[in-house]
């Protein structure tokens, strides 16, 4: 592969679900409530149940490596929890993922993303250094 | 609400119980994110350390019901594989407060039981919410 500063990584797409949420508790051990119970997550002040902050995270490490390949090195890897991810009940919510070399060494790959729920920025300053 | 102060900075907790990545821990955590079974993601670890805090955290008084994840960041010096024995060690590195909420970043190394190498060391910006009661 020719990786070249600038360049683009098509717009990976996942849907999740209460479902989905349930799965990644159970598979984390992160069991909050809000998460799983609206109302739970109402008296909490929440609008409604919100997706685990690091699903969202797991989500954009997958769409990195469905960009750079699942065998390659994660290095390093940061973001930031702007906005929430609102779940509603019978729902797939839609979580887009773009990519973009930002930095490009012979040793490895940083990619910066882009992560955008229901028009929201829901993660920011999200980067991943991949080794090559 | 219990109130906290700077002299948070610089606690650390640890425990020498071994954690052990199974096989399965791994293939559930995949699964669940939809990834290829066969290469550890690279947010496992956020299991461990997530836990190591809510062990810690509850006994300075922070009321787990309110937390959410302001940021993470990983840096792994090696992969993550099956039948690896884990142990961590972990140090508040910052707190404040700030209208009522609490923010508190915590620092968690990852190191292997058998030779002591540092797995990955793991960052976690914590807020615990401000309520109205």
């Amino acid at each position: 592969m020719n990786w070249q500063i600038g360049m683009d990584f098509t717009e990976k797409i996942f849907y999740i679900n209460r479902e989905s949420l349930k799965k990644y508790a159970d598979a984390s051990g992160d069991q909050n409530k809000i998460h799983q119970s609206e109302e739970f997550a109402q008296s909490v002040g929440l609008p409604n149940v919100i997706a685990h902050g690091m699903f969202t995270m797991a989500l954009a490490g997958e769409a990195v490596r469905s960009w750079v390949g699942s065998e390659r090195f994660i290095v390093e890897f940061n973001t930031r929890f702007a906005k929430p991810v609102i779940v509603p009940a019978n729902t797939d919510v839609a979580l887009s993922f773009t990519g973009k070399v930002i930095a490009l060494t012979d040793e490895d790959l940083t990619i910066e993303i882009a992560a955008i729920c229901d028009g929201n920025k829901v993660l920011t300053q999200t980067k991943v250094r991949v080794k090559l | 609400m219990a109130v906290h102060g700077p002299e948070l900075v610089g606690r650390r907790f640890s425990s020498d119980a071994v954690r052990e990545v199974t096989e399965e821990s791994i293939t559930t955590f995949a699964k669940a994110i939809g990834a290829d079974i066969q290469f550890t993601p690279p947010t496992f670890l956020i299991s461990f350390s997530v836990s190591a805090a809510e062990e810690f955290l509850p006994t300075l008084g922070f009321d787990w019901s309110r937390v959410v994840h302001g940021d993470q960041r990983f840096l792994h010096h090696r992969s993550v594989y099956p039948g690896d024995q884990l142990k961590y060690a972990s140090e508040i590195e910052s707190y404040k407060s700030l209208a009522g909420n609490e923010f508190i970043s915590i620092r968690t190394d990852f190191f292997d039981v058998k030779s002591e190498e540092l797995v990955s060391a793991t960052w976690s910006t914590l807020v615990f919410r401000g309520g109205q009661e």
